[in-house]
Formats: C-alpha cells, sequence, structure tokens
C-alpha cells in the first residue's frame, strides 16, 4: 500500500513537472500565447518585487528572461520546428544547455552568433582542435558519435542534444534513445551542417530555434553571394563544354561516385564527375579508368588517413607540393591532360568537405574555369568566413594551408 | 596562433535628458529616457525627494509607481517620456538603473553601457540576474548625488 502511495505521489509530480514544463512562462490566461500585456506585467511585477517593496508574487529570473525571448523570437508563441531528419519539435522554453556530438553544426551554430554560455558540452573532435574551437575547450568531452560518453552526456544536464541527420545514423539513433532513456527531458535535434541541399534551411532554422534569425539572413546572404555567382557562371555553361574532373580522397584511387557530396561540389563547381555514374558513393577506381577517361582537372583531397596534414593548425605548405608532385609521376599519368597542363590541384579537407564547403566551391569553380572567375577571390571569402562569421582572428596569409598551388 | 574575436555584441544603453516643463504647465521638469539596443527589458527610476509624479507618455498597462519609485516594462519602445513636478533645477539627482532581459546585461540610466554583462548567466539558473550590481552603483550614484547637492 504504502508503495502504491509513493508511486502515486511520484506520478503525480512527474505529470505536474511535464505539464509545468510545456506551458509558456509568464502566459497568465494559459491560452497558449504570451501577449505584450502578460510580459508587461510580468516585468513590472518582478521590478515591483525587488526594488519598489512590492509584495505581488513576481515570476523568476529564469521564467522572465525565457518569456522575453519567447515574446521577441517567436511571438509569444510555442515554437514547432521541423529539423533535417522531418521530426517536428514544439518548444515553450529556448535552448539554454545545447550539448552537440556534431561539430558541423557547431561551426553553423557560430557563424548565426550563438553564445559559447549556451553550449555545456562538445565531440571529441572540437576539443582535439583547439586552434579552430578555442572558445569551446574546457566544455565537457562527450566523445563521438562512434563512440559516446553517456556519463559525461547526462551529468552535464543538456536541455538539447544535436546529432546528425544522415551521417551514421544508426549511431545517433542508439544515442538518442539512451539519453532519452536518462533523461527524457531531453530534446534531440537532428541537423547536418555540411550538405549543399540543405544547409541554407538548416541555417534559417537553427536561426529560429536559437533566436538568432537576423544573424542567419545575415550569414545566408554571405553564403547566397558566394554560392549564387559561381551558379550564374557555370548555370549557363553548355554540358558539353564542362570540364571533366577527377576526384580523389586522402586515399589514393578512391574517388566519388553518383550522388556523393563530393560529386554534387563538382556539379555546383560546373565540372563533370568523370565517375559522375559509378553507383558506389566512393569507388575504388582503376588508375587506368582514369587514364582513359582522360580528365582536364584533377582535385586531390588531404586532410585525412595518410594525408593528415595541412588545414587550420599546419603552417608548412610543403606536404601539398608533395602531393601533387606524387600524383603527376604515377605512372603512365603523363598522358592525363590534366597532368599535362599543370591542373592538378590539391585541396584541404576542412573547405570542402564539412559546413566551408562553398568556399572549397569557389576555389573548384576558379581551378574549372579561371578565365570565367577572373574576379572571384576564394581566399577572400575563406578570411570573411573566419573574421565575420566564425570571429576567429586568423590571417590566412600567414597561418594554414589549404589549397594548392595557392 | 588563433584567436576568438569578441562577437559583435548589441549593448544597450538608456540615456535621460531633463529639461523644465513648458510654461504655464506648471513646476516641473520633464524627463526623457531614450532606450537603445533593449528590446525587452525594465527601468526603475527613482524621483529625488521634493518631487513629485505627474505622468507619463508609457501605456498604463507597462508602468508603475510606487513612492518615488517609478517602474517601467520595456517592449520595443525606443523613447519614455515623463513628468514630474517640483523645483526645475535638481535635475542630476535623478538616478535609475535598467535591465535588458534578453541578454542579461544591466546598467545606471545615463551610463554610456551596461555594467554587468549577462553572458556568464546564460547557461546556469541565475538567482537574481542583472539588477544586483547596477542596482547597488545606482545607489552610490543616488547618495552621491544627494550629498553633492547639499
Amino acid at each position: 500500500m504504502t508503495r502504491k502511495l509513493l508511486l502515486l505521489v511520484c506520478c503525480t509530480f512527474l505529470l505536474v513537472g511535464t505539464a509545468a514544463a510545456e506551458a509558456i512562462p509568464c502566459d497568465r490566461d494559459g491560452n497558449g500565447t504570451l501577449t505584450s500585456s502578460e510580459l508587461a506585467a510580468a516585468i513590472l511585477d518582478s521590478l515591483d518585487a525587488r526594488f519598489m517593496g512590492g509584495t505581488v508574487e513576481a515570476p523568476s529570473p529564469v521564467d522572465l528572461r525565457d518569456a522575453a525571448f519567447i515574446y521577441e523570437h517567436w511571438d509569444g508563441r510555442a515554437l514547432t520546428i521541423t529539423d533535417s531528419s522531418g521530426r517536428a519539435t514544439t518548444l515553450t522554453r529556448p535552448l539554454r544547455r545545447i550539448a552537440l556530438f556534431n561539430s558541423d553544426t557547431l561551426d553553423m551554430l557560430r557563424s548565426l552568433g550563438l553564445e559559447p554560455d549556451r553550449v555545456v558540452g562538445v565531440s571529441k573532435y572540437v576539443l582535439e582542435d583547439p586552434v579552430f574551437y578555442p572558445e569551446y575547450q574546457g566544455k565537457a568531452n562527450l566523445g563521438s558519435i562512434w563512440s559516446p560518453d553517456y556519463e559525461q552526456a547526462a551529468s552535464i544536464h543538456p536541455d538539447a542534444v544535436f546529432l546528425y541527420a544522415t551521417l551514421s545514423e544508426s549511431s545517433c539513433a542508439d544515442i538518442e534513445k539512451t539519453l532519452r532513456s536518462i533523461d527524457p527531458g531531453i530534446r534531440f535535434f537532428r541537423f547536418d551542417g555540411y550538405r549543399p541541399a540543405t544547409y541554407a534551411e538548416e541555417a534559417r532554422t537553427l536561426g529560429l530555434l536559437l533566436g538568432k534569425e537576423e544573424e542567419a539572413r545575415r550569414f545566408l546572404s554571405f553564403h547566397r553571394n558566394v554560392t549564387g555567382t559561381v551558379a550564374g557562371v557555370v548555370d549557363a555553361i553548355p554540358a558539353e563544354d564542362r570540364v571533366s574532373v577527377y576526384l580523389e580522397s586522402w586515399h589514393d584511387y578512391k574517388s566519388a561516385g553518383k550522388g556523393s557530396g563530393y560529386d554534387e561540389k563538382i556539379e555546383l563547381a560546373g565540372g563533370r564527375n568523370i565517375f559522375g555514374e559509378n553507383p558506389v558513393e566512393y569507388p575504388v577506381v582503376d588508375p587506368e579508368a582514369v587514364i582513359s577517361r582522360n580528365p582536364d582537372v584533377i582535385v586531390k583531397i588531404v586532410g585525412a588517413g595518410e594525408l593528415a596534414f595541412g588545414g587550420y593548425g599546419d603552417d608548412d605548405r610543403s606536404s601539398f607540393e608533395t602531393v601533387c608532385r606524387t600524383i603527376g609521376n604515377r605512372p603512365v599519368w603523363d598522358r592525363i591532360s590534366a597532368v599535362r597542363d599543370g591542373r592538378v590541384h590539391i585541396i584541404h579537407s576542412d573547405v570542402i568537405g564539412g559546413p566551408e564547403y562553398f568556399i572549397g566551391t569557389a576555389y573548384l569553380a576558379k581551378w574549372f574555369y579561371p578565365d570565367l572567375f577572373t574576379d572571384l577571390d576564394p581566399r577572400a571569402v575563406h578570411q570573411q568566413y573566419l573574421e565575420e562569421f566564425q570571429h576567429l582572428d586568423y590571417d590566412l596569409d600567414e597561418h594554414g594551408t589549404f589549397v594548392y598551388p595557392a | 596562433m588563433i584567436f576568438v574575436l569578441a562577437a559583435p555584441a548589441a549593448a544597450g544603453s538608456v540615456a535621460r535628458v531633463i529639461v523644465p516643463l513648458p510654461e504655464g504647465s506648471g513646476n516641473g521638469l520633464e524627463v526623457t529616457l531614450t532606450v537603445t539596443g533593449i528590446p525587452v527589458g525594465g527601468i526603475v527610476e527613482t524621483i529625488p525627494d521634493g518631487y513629485t509624479w505627474v505622468g507619463c507618455d508609457h501605456p498604463d498597462d507597462r508602468t508603475r509607481v510606487s513612492g518615488q519609485n517609478v517602474a517601467f516594462a520595456v517592449i520595443d519602445e525606443e523613447a519614455i517620456r515623463y513628468r514630474v513636478q517640483g523645483p526645475p533645477e535638481a535635475g542630476e539627482a535623478f538616478t535609475g538603473t535598467w535591465e535588458d532581459l534578453q541578454t542579461g546585461e544591466s546598467g545606471v540610466v545615463g551610463s554610456d553601457g551596461p555594467r554587468n554583462s549577462g553572458q556568464a548567466a546564460q547557461a546556469t539558473v541565475p538567482s537574481t540576474p542583472g539588477f544586483g550590481y547596477a542596482a547597488a552603483l545606482a545607489a552610490l550614484a543616488m547618495i552621491c548625488a544627494r550629498r553633492c547637492g547639499r
């Protein structure tokens, strides 16, 4: 009997807690809309109680702050957003304690001006990169999506956890299931932060979710300026006139097949992927097949695997030159037009594989059609991105290695 | 090496301009508070002894008067005008504090910007964000103003 009573009490508390969590703070009539009158009354009650000796029951500082956010950013109503996995989530409070397993989304949030104090946990990759993520050093280490630290993730009491939408879906699903069983109150959001097809929509959604709508508009204007400049030129190039491109990852002869992210980026830059019809996303190709298809341009990606150099933490550009020379020295590759014409280019994954993909795409476009993009300066785009949107004091003239030839 | 640049923050402020009431309107002052960069917040003004509240152009449901204190709820307003009755020469004795409820910043009315950044309180649950430090400054300013006025 006593145990049943205890269970009943616990359930009642849980129900009350859930109901309270779902109400919009300071919405006095409980109709689901916080009006300006309700907000004003809450502000005055708070000021009255704290500074004017009033005895009226005032809202808590947290309720008041959240109410101000909801009124200003969500028109006083609950916000329902749909993430990139297609899941709709309704929020009645702003997110204050964010945990991110997805570093690409963290870059996007930084572009939107998210205050680092709102982030309580990050992936181990963020902590391993103090050059690019200096302000996140010291945050809780969540591990990775393949090896999550559940204890750590639960201990920081996040109100939201961000995971990938389409990358390693089963691992992300496992993380969500486990953390939800520990704390049913955690909200989960799935965003990629690196896919061209969903990039702009994700930035808009995140801007709304975090109260950074204006910042999202500003960032997307910058992003659109770059992508639009490239698209405006390459869209007019007939299919038969497009340069043929062989793209190779950091693994020798591993290329990009139909529908892969790199295939999409070659197309965005106006190129024609010589393995674009290969149904395997990242096929390992025969060197003879490359020779026979005789690409106009070769693009080699470095920054991982055996070619884990370059990027923000590496100022030595000699390794890029070595990679470029090695490709030209492959047996019989001197017959390939790209090698003969000196059109072999090296690019670091930081500017082509993640949220900075549009910078890499600008480089590709310039390499593919140098005569059509004389005014396009990808390095200047990169510098502006770092200073204006990533808020980093990083001079590309002095630091980092991202492309070769520069 | 790489460093984090200070993110552009829209720091708030509230300026105060005091002018005598026009002739024929009685003995008193008109106070104009110009609000910058505070979309949602609050202001508490303390009217010096010897002055009495007359009225304001701020909506009634965003204004509360209690003794010598007046509270204003700020929701997207850029200016608030209020009138007090009393001698026209003690304008500097007005004191006030403001709070930005979005950023948690607070400050003293008439100073250049926030005196207390609320950024650190964003991820935690503060007991009373903002106003504490500003209120202390305002109290000091009021004491100083009163002493200097003697």
